[in-house]
């Protein structure tokens, strides 16, 4: 008898909390479909704009669908040097990833296995250069890199991007390669492998989510990255795309569509990949968060 | 324990190339602006010893100076007053929305644009309304016509339109972050919390503040961090214009080494925002490693 009344109770108390949460879910979720709508509003919006005629977008109707698709303002970015941007951000970005991931695998395999002195020291400078702003840098590697005679060149934002890349790739890599057991190696040893070979037919194999999340960390920094490469960089031809878009568009100041088109045409690459890899995106942006 | 024992030619095989790039682009960089930072240098040309002077100046008789120095810190106080805006859609996201992937990922959106693309689309809604400018033209079509503003060119708003589409961008990410730290905490836990009574935001004053205090400082190092990205941004919007309103740290160092072609004395600039870092990165460490002390 107990029992039936404590259920009966328990029953009445769970109904009215449903009730509640049902108007507290209904706040809930206005609060979070506001936030959606000014995260992503603006994008959507851009979308519009870019194929809008300059009188639309002057009318004032920004809620408003273009009246018929403006593919001329498209035709008139792609005119500007769009493919040209997107190759040197592609060269760019890729030579830069391939050697943040030899060169700082090399490094925190020495940091993580060697049994040497200063292993903890190295991690410690690069523990340090972590802390230290990209801008910081700027004027006198601008000095410096124009005492090489490398201003201007592809190679001057490379080895930036690269330098600057390699504290938190260390740090993701080492971390993980800590982990290995031991007996892989010893095995390796004593089956007579080098440590070229046991690094490059053991290890790099082992460490492929750790190398995933540097490429990913290193992806979207060095494709974005606008500052370094505007100061550097001179000559139209070799232009990333961050910067080819931001002189197109201070440039074009009066057709806005084009503006917008070419806007949307910067952002597409990125918004490609993130559409592929979301999950791996954000994970990988989170451990690089959590280990910076 | 570290097994391997190998060769020194080993070591530096391994070691020396990344360790060789990283001190030449990193650390030779420092050094030199801290001696040029001593130099009266247009960057070209003859160069003369001028000791501290620079630094004097920049301290005590540079008008521009200080105020960046503000904006700087008040970018870095607004994005971590961020924080708990985005902790409390973490934890709506956790607790109400049972598919939290797909409104995760749209607010993550922005954090991966270029600061470009995010730059130049915001200078296009703070535009004016007579061109094309969205938020005007949302002010007028409500009906708040005197509420519109050149946002950008005005001078007592221009640094908050700015701080404004920072918070936009990163709002993202600290919800991210925030929500797998919360994801983290095993469900069990907050079961035990139930049977003793604590439920709801109850439970998260004395369960989840408590257990993702590591979070915290991830978020606060990242606001700190991105506030000095904010250079990009305000390169690609204002430039540190109009009149040095929206100056910050680094862009004052910026204009005053490749405008001004006062290269020494940008230098001195470059030099107090190292020194700037490596303070502000000890004491948030200090902070944190006696609040971690206090809850564990």
């Amino acid at each position: 008898m107990n029992t039936s009344t404590a259920v009966a109770l328990n029953k009445q108390v769970a109904a009215t909390r449903r009730k509640r949460f049902s108007v507290t879910k209904a706040i809930v979720f206005l609060v979070l479909g506001i936030l959606f709508v000014t995260q992503v509003y603006p994008l959507l919006w851009l979308l519009l704009y870019s194929l809008k005629s300059n009188e639309e977008i002057l009318s004032g109707s920004f809620f408003a669908l273009p009246h018929s698709p403006q593919w001329a303002n498209y035709s008139a970015a792609l005119e500007g040097n769009y493919f040209r941007y997107l190759l040197n951000s592609i060269f760019v970005t890729s030579v830069t990833m391939i050697a943040v991931i030899i060169l700082s695998s090399l490094c925190a395999y020495a940091i993580s296995r060697f049994r040497w002195r200063f292993g903890g020291a190295v991690m410690v400078v690069f523990l340090i250069g972590m802390m230290i702003p990209m801008q910081a840098t700027l004027l006198p590697l601008m000095i410096i890199f124009k005492n090489m005679h490398i201003l201007n060149t592809h190679l001057s934002i490379i080895l930036p991007y690269v330098a600057f890349s390699m504290p938190i790739a260390i740090f993701i890599l080492s971390g993980f390669m800590k982990t290995i057991p031991h007996e892989i190696e010893e095995s390796a040893v004593v089956d007579g492998a080098g440590i070229g070979r046991i690094f490059s037919s053991i290890i790099l194999p082992i460490s492929v989510p750790p190398v995933m999340t540097v490429c990913i960390l290193t992806f979207i920094n060095i494709w974005n990255e606008y500052i370094l490469a505007a100061t550097f960089i001179s000559s139209e031809k070799l232009k990333t795309l961050p910067f080819g878009v931001n002189s197109f568009v201070s440039q074009y100041s009066v057709n806005y569509g084009a503006i917008g088109a070419f806007l949307v045409l910067g952002a597409l690459p990125v918004i490609i990949i993130y559409f592929l890899l979301a999950d791996k995106i954000t994970q990988g942006m989170v451990a690089g968060a959590v280990k910076g | 324990m570290n097994v391997l024992k190998v060769s020194r030619w080993t070591i530096a095989a391994f070691v020396l190339p990344c360790l060789i790039i990283y001190i030449g682009i990193v650390f030779v960089p420092i050094l030199v602006s801290m001696y040029s930072g001593m130099l009266d240098w247009n960057g070209i040309g003859e160069s003369t010893f001028v000791g501290l002077a620079n630094f004097k100046k920049l301290l005590f008789h540079d008008s521009v100076f200080w105020p960046s120095v503000r904006r700087t810190l008040m970018f870095a106080v607004f994005s971590m007053a961020e924080i708990p805006i985005a902790l409390l859609v973490a934890i709506l996201l956790k607790r109400y929305v049972r598919k939290p992937n797909f409104l995760v990922s749209s607010y993550f959106l922005p954090v991966i644009l270029s600061v470009v693309v995010v730059g130049q689309l915001w200078k296009t809604i703070y535009n004016p309304a007579s061109m094309g400018g969205m938020l005007n033209q949302i002010l007028d079509a409500v009906g708040l016509h005197s509420w519109g503003k050149a946002w950008l060119t005005d001078p007592s708003v221009a640094m908050y339109s700015l701080y404004f589409v920072a918070l936009w961008q990163y709002l993202g990410y600290h919800t991210l972050i925030q929500f797998t730290g919360i994801s983290n905490v095993p469900d069990d836990v907050y079961e035990a919390a139930r049977i003793d009574g604590a439920e709801g935001f109850k439970a998260d004053w004395h369960i989840t503040f408590p257990l993702i205090v590591p979070i915290f400082k991830i978020s606060i190092v990242l606001a700190f961090i991105g506030s000095l990205q904010a250079f990009d941004m305000i390169m690609v919007m204002t430039g540190g214009g109009p009149a040095h309103a929206t100056d910050v740290i680094s862009t004052h160092m910026y204009n005053m080494s490749f405008t001004s072609m006062k290269y020494g004395y940008g230098s001195s600039i470059a030099a107090f925002l190292v020194v700037l870092c490596l303070a502000a990165t000890f004491c948030i460490n200090f902070i944190f490693n006696k609040l971690e002390k206090r809850y564990s």
